[in-house]
């Protein structure tokens, strides 16, 4: 699933923490929720509007959750208000979704002034070597110039868009060609998926901009 | 009854409630969830209005530039000036606030600029908003440094003013490459701490009067039509400078309509009444007619000295502490928003594309902040090695200048209100759309025409001094560096060119007229576009 595979990216494997700033980390992994929904034909995307295609539920309990109140709240069609949306609680629900794929654990931690806050991250070896490999094996496709698919084209231009390849392709510098194709991955999507990246991208920088937490 | 009735009734009831849930929910007016759950995570208000009115820091305000306008200037119009300004902004925050409704992009004054008077001007614009907010940062130092090694030499410390500036700016960059902005509630706390140690003081001159009778000499406003008039208000201005940084926050606010016109207008408004109210209570205390003498002899101690026999030891320290945080709070304020400028200006391709790059994990806008950090470095260690006073030349001359460059920018920013609502009112009233706009435009033009001519007054220096004349010029200058600037990237770069002052939506936006017409019809399914697992 693509938002497994980009929360396992944007997150440290050994502390859990992300790798970015939490609220763009948020708005990448809203993102790659949405893509999943167009990738299984389920909404599209044009000029920066939603609409649902099939209302028929998806295989995946959290994305029929959020078809369903695409369904249910008609009245907002706006990808960034979405993308704002769904960015406030991503993280803990795909968190919560990889819990269920075995691929993480929850790990609670007790903050300064007493207050628990839950972090979902890969705690055996096994788990551990499996996050890992999401970003070697993006690294590994990249650097070797091979066919990506739509979800693997998605994928790097969500990485690329949120600021994450320098993390990706640490230690490649000597392979241009990788760092090249990057900002060219968004541009062979078709045009709905390159819409959600766009949006994502123009929302980080706002949310950069503002310079709130 | 039965449990089977009972059952088939309560699926009845349910039927019901669903489909009235139903019906209900199909009304557009009422907060949804998605709306809802947004706005639980954004600012309002009282959030914005502080964001505003802290990064004015009133106390820095008060006690450093009201004590030293009636020191250096030596003219008792300062709370009637501090008024008109107060006035004069509010009409321009009318015109200011209406266009802000009407731009997705919400940035700094270049952007509104570049919507109403071109990209050539934006781009202008931005090159005087560059060194202007930059310089006031650095003339902050000053202020810091005097403040800290006045108080340290009460501890019997001593230390010069360039070491305490120097931790300070140390303290700064470190903050500033780490991104760590005052939360909300810290300068919350503090701004409200700041306020109440304001109103005491004022309460207490104004209950001490000299001569035992309160005087409102000081706030008639017949100075209001001599020459004078000109450079106060510009040094008033200063004291404003924060208020622009309300709109920045328009896409966190709860309701970006109203939230940011009520928070821009109460920010003016408390910023102004509480340095009016200051400046005419230090001149009540001492007599209208002693005020400049005092504050000459005690500069930016004059109102800790005022209420010193009037007040409990403890409540005059408080005051110096809070006056330190808040000159340190101005400074990280200014040392984000001057490194936020140049991040908004790398990401849009008018400075080179290394400044808009910004650390992954914190955000911060690094290079901005480095070289804010480094000139900053550069200009006090330069009036360090040159032994100039630093109350009147680093901190005077650099916020004086800084804010020609503010009121510049302001001056530009009301003409181009006029120019985005000449064609088409979009909806706004007449008042909001030509009177207030044309008003602030002409009370601006006399303000900015009156300092130009009185500027070489403003910094004291004699007849003849190169000075008089060189700050102006520079500023036009590097506007003129700015216009041939931006026509040469319409010329080299036009795509970049076009996204200028439309913040990070344009590539959204620009695509899209190119695009090719999709091969398959828009009905199918994305998902069958050779898509496969």
């Amino acid at each position: 699933m693509l938002a497994d595979q980009y929360y396992l990216i944007a997150h440290e494997d050994r502390t859990g923490r992300s790798r970015l700033h939490p609220r763009a980390t948020g708005l990448g992994l809203a993102a790659a929720l949405l893509a999943e929904l167009v990738l299984e034909g389920r909404i599209g995307v044009t000029d920066g509007d939603l609409f649902v295609l099939d209302r028929h539920p998806t295989r995946d309990a959290l994305e029929h959750d959020i078809l369903d109140l695409l369904i249910a709240q008609p009245q907002h069609r706006d990808v960034r208000t979405w993308l704002a949306f769904l960015s406030q609680d991503a993280a803990l629900r795909v968190g919560e979704r990889l819990m269920r794929l075995g691929a993480v654990e929850p790990v609670t931690r007790r903050r300064m002034l007493g207050t628990t806050h839950t972090l979902y991250m890969p705690n055996s070896a096994q788990q551990r070597n499996a996050a890992a490999w999401a970003s070697t094996r993006l690294a590994n496709l990249l650097i070797r110039g091979m066919e990506l698919s739509v979800t693997d084209r998605v994928l790097v231009s969500l990485v690329s868009a949120t600021g994450l390849t320098r993390h990706v392709l640490y230690g490649f510098e000597m392979y241009p060609q990788a760092f090249q194709y990057l900002p060219n991955a968004a541009a062979s999507l078709p045009s709905d998926l390159r819409e959600i990246v766009d949006y994502t991208e123009a929302s980080i920088g706002s949310v950069l901009t503002a310079g709130r937490r | 009854m039965t449990s089977v009735g009972r059952h088939h009734l309560h699926q009845h009831n349910m039927d019901q409630w669903a489909g009235r849930l139903l019906v209900d929910r199909k009304r557009p007016s009422e907060p949804d969830i998605i709306t809802r759950a947004l706005a639980s995570n954004r600012m309002g208000v009282a959030s914005v209005v502080f964001f505003g009115v802290a990064g004015a820091a009133p106390l820095t305000v008060i006690i450093g530039s009201i004590s030293a306008i009636y020191a250096i200037q030596g003219s008792t119009a300062v709370p009637v000036a501090y008024l008109v300004v107060a006035g004069i902004l509010s009409l321009f925050t009318v015109g200011f606030v209406a266009m802000s409704r009407h731009i997705v992009n919400s940035g700094a004054f270049y952007s509104y600029i570049s919507h109403g008077l071109g990209r050539v001007v934006g781009v202008g614009a931005a090159f005087v908003a560059l060194p202007a907010y930059s310089l006031m940062q650095i003339g902050l130092f000053g202020l810091f440094g005097v403040v800290a090694s006045g108080i340290l030499a009460e501890f019997g410390l001593q230390a010069s003013w360039y070491a305490c500036a120097l931790v300070a700016w140390a303290l700064v960059t470190v903050l500033g490459v780490l991104w760590v902005d005052l939360s909300g509630r810290v300068l919350a706390v503090l701004l409200v701490a700041e306020i109440s140690i304001v109103l005491i003081y004022d309460l207490v001159m104004v209950s001490n009067p000299a001569g035992g009778s309160i005087s409102f000499a000081t706030l008639s406003p017949a100075p209001m039509l001599t020459p004078v008039v000109g450079t106060l208000l510009v040094l008033a201005i200063a004291g404003f400078v924060g208020f622009e940084a309300t709109v920045v926050l328009s896409e966190e606010a709860r309701d970006p309509k109203r939230t940011i016109a009520r928070a821009t207008h109460l920010a003016v408004l408390l910023a102004g009444v509480l340095c009016g109210i200051s400046a005419w209570a230090m001149s009540v205390t001492t007599g209208p007619d002693q005020i400049l003498a005092v504050a000459a002899e005690h500069q930016t101690d004059l109102v800790f000295t005022l209420v010193g026999p009037h007040l409990p030891a403890v409540l005059v320290d408080v005051g110096y502490v809070l006056f330190m945080t808040s000159v340190f709070a101005a400074l990280l304020a200014f040392h984000a928003a001057v490194a936020r400028y140049q991040f908004a200006l790398g990401r849009e391709g008018v400075l080179p594309s290394a400044w808009g790059y910004t650390h992954p994990r914190t955000g911060a806008p690094l290079l901005g902040s480095i070289t804010q950090s480094v000139l900053a470095l550069a200009v006090i260690s330069a009036y360090a090695a040159a032994g100039a006073e630093p109350l009147l030349y680093l901190f005077a001359w650099l916020t004086t200048i800084g804010g020609l460059g503010v009121l510049i920018l302001m001056w530009s920013a009301s003409a181009s209100v006029i120019a985005f609502f000449q064609h088409h009112r979009r909806g706004e009233n007449v008042w909001r759309a030509y009177v207030a706009p044309f008003l602030a435009f002409l009370l601006l033009s006399i303000v900015l025409a009156a300092t130009i001519i009185g500027f070489g007054d403003l910094l004291q220096v004699p007849a003849g001094s190169p000075f008089r004349w060189l700050f102006p010029v520079a500023y036009l200058g590097v506007a003129a560096i700015g216009f041939v600037w931006a026509l040469v990237m319409r010329a080299v770069r036009p795509e970049v060119y076009a996204a200028i002052g439309r913040g990070a939506d344009v590539r959204v936006i620009a695509p899209a007229e190119s695009e090719f017409p999709d091969v398959l019809p828009p009905a199918a399914p994305v998902g069958s576009r050779g898509y496969h697992y």
